[in-house]
């Protein structure tokens, strides 16, 4: 799945407070400015800082995060698990996918926004191209016609901490957040503005009251990328050094890179 | 007059060279690519996967570039005996997450698109792997030794070279090449 659409409860991967868009290839060249500083230029030992490049985030809190990260590990394993393998016993596959869909379909409003704040006005264009083939001939969103689409099949998703990094604002500090996972302080505020975004929140932010319809489709929400997200949090982690270590690399290079392209 | 074209000629050739090492580079990748999906696709189990996809990986795949660029730095003060038991034990790591990103029954297809060349002797091959109705963006970095190996993965932005080194580099700092042999012993013996 493409971790940039995953909603805030769990997103789970992405560096670096400084440098909010971090140009990935290094070439021979430009990377030997870090390099040299490293890597001594002893010959044997080539450009080591060329690729893999250690990704660094501003973590301040990371002994109280490390305690928060063992706390979430434990609340995906004893309550998510549970609850995300009953919606899989309960919905077929193909049903879960078209579930997916219709949300990531009604989910446009921060795309298209986004690509526009941007300035990528091609691109709002395709997500609304999208969004006029998958409601209509994808029967409301269920069926992603739009990936048999050469032009549209990979647009990739904007959302607002993109935008924000775009504008140059840059990551701030690290945080795990309890139940959601990792975030910084940018991808914090561009989670709330996503929120804001997005029309299956609108009900329940706008009108407020709890007893009525308007959690279901935040709540139906919840449930559906439960086990998207658990699967990318087990392959994360399940082959990791360091668990911590490895889902905050990978959580802050996604992120970098979602916002560079 | 006729000079002309043959000026042409020796302006464009670096660029031809590149189109050709970016092509050589692709055409190996493809290769090694429907390889392993014929085995993926006739995989019983996630296990013989890994087993009998060890060996074309380890043709096409330079773990020793790959495990020297996740160790970083501190590689340089690692013996030659350190170095090629974190080699071995750092092939066996990549080669389980690889094939743990396989379930049998499910086919994987893969789409080019045009490679890129950052550099003389590197090509950058990004791909879109369409997996289980999701699409998913992976480049594969290639480098020039004895033919083109893949020397990183990149999937959805997170390369697997930098995620190993912000982990391993850790490692090292705590207590050197023998920490990080024992942190690579530690994931390799724990159950996938």
């Amino acid at each position: 799945m493409k971790l940039h659409r995953l909603p805030p409860i769990l997103a789970l991967v992405l560096v670096s407070c400084a440098t909010p868009k971090k140009t990935t290839p290094a070439t021979t060249s430009s990377g030997s400015a870090a390099g040299a500083a490293k890597a001594p230029a002893s010959g044997g030992t080539d450009a080591l800082d060329d690729y893999g490049d250690t990704v660094v985030v501003s973590d301040p809190l990371e002994p109280l995060n490390r305690a928060t990260f063992a706390f979430n590990d434990k609340f995906y394993k004893w309550v998510m698990t549970p609850i995300s393998k009953t919606y899989t016993t309960l919905f077929p596959k193909p049903v879960r996918k078209s579930i997916d869909n219709a949300y990531e379909n009604v989910k446009f409003p921060v795309r298209f926004v986004n690509s526009g704040l941007q300035g990528k006005f091609g691109r709002a264009g395709k997500e609304a191209q999208k969004f006029g083939v998958n409601t209509v001939a994808g029967v409301g969103g269920l069926f992603k016609v739009s990936d048999k689409i050469d032009s549209l099949k990979d647009v990739p998703a904007e959302d607002t901490g993109q935008t924000l990094a775009t504008w140059g604002m840059g990551h701030g500090p690290y945080v795990v957040v309890p139940l959601m996972g990792p975030m910084t302080v940018r991808e914090g505020i561009g989670s709330a503005g996503d929120y804001f975004l997005n029309p299956i929140n609108w009900g329940f932010a706008f009108r407020g009251d709890a007893d009525d319809w308007a959690w279901i489709p935040p709540a139906g929400n919840t449930i559906r990328s439960m086990p998207g997200q658990l699967d990318l949090y087990k392959a994360t982690t399940e082959n990791a050094i360091d668990p911590y270590t490895a889902v905050r690399s990978t959580y802050i290079q996604n992120r970098n890179s979602s916002a560079a392209e | 007059m006729n000079r002309r074209p043959f000026i042409a000629m020796i302006l464009a050739a670096p660029l031809v060279t590149r189109g050709a090492a970016a092509e050589e580079a692709q055409a190996a990748l493809r290769s090694t690519i429907d390889e392993v999906l014929t085995i993926a696709n006739r995989a019983s189990s996630r296990s013989a996967l890994a087993n009998s996809v060890r060996s074309v990986l380890e043709r096409r795949v330079s773990f020793e570039t790959m495990t020297r660029r996740a160790v970083g730095v501190g590689w340089k003060q690692f013996s030659s005996a350190q170095q090629s038991k974190a080699s071995s034990l750092f092939t066996t790591l990549v080669i389980r997450t690889y094939s743990n990103k396989f379930t049998p029954g499910d086919t994987a297809s893969v789409d080019y698109k045009a490679a890129t060349n950052p550099a003389s002797g590197r090509v950058d091959v990004p791909t879109t792997v369409v997996y289980r109705g999701s699409r998913y963006a992976v480049t594969y970095r290639m480098e020039q030794m004895s033919g083109w190996k893949i020397a990183d993965v990149v999937i959805e932005g997170v390369s697997l070279v930098a995620n190993y080194r912000s982990q391993l580099d850790a490692s090292f700092k705590q207590g050197g090449a023998e920490a990080v042999i024992r942190s690579l012993e530690q994931s390799v013996a724990r159950p996938s």
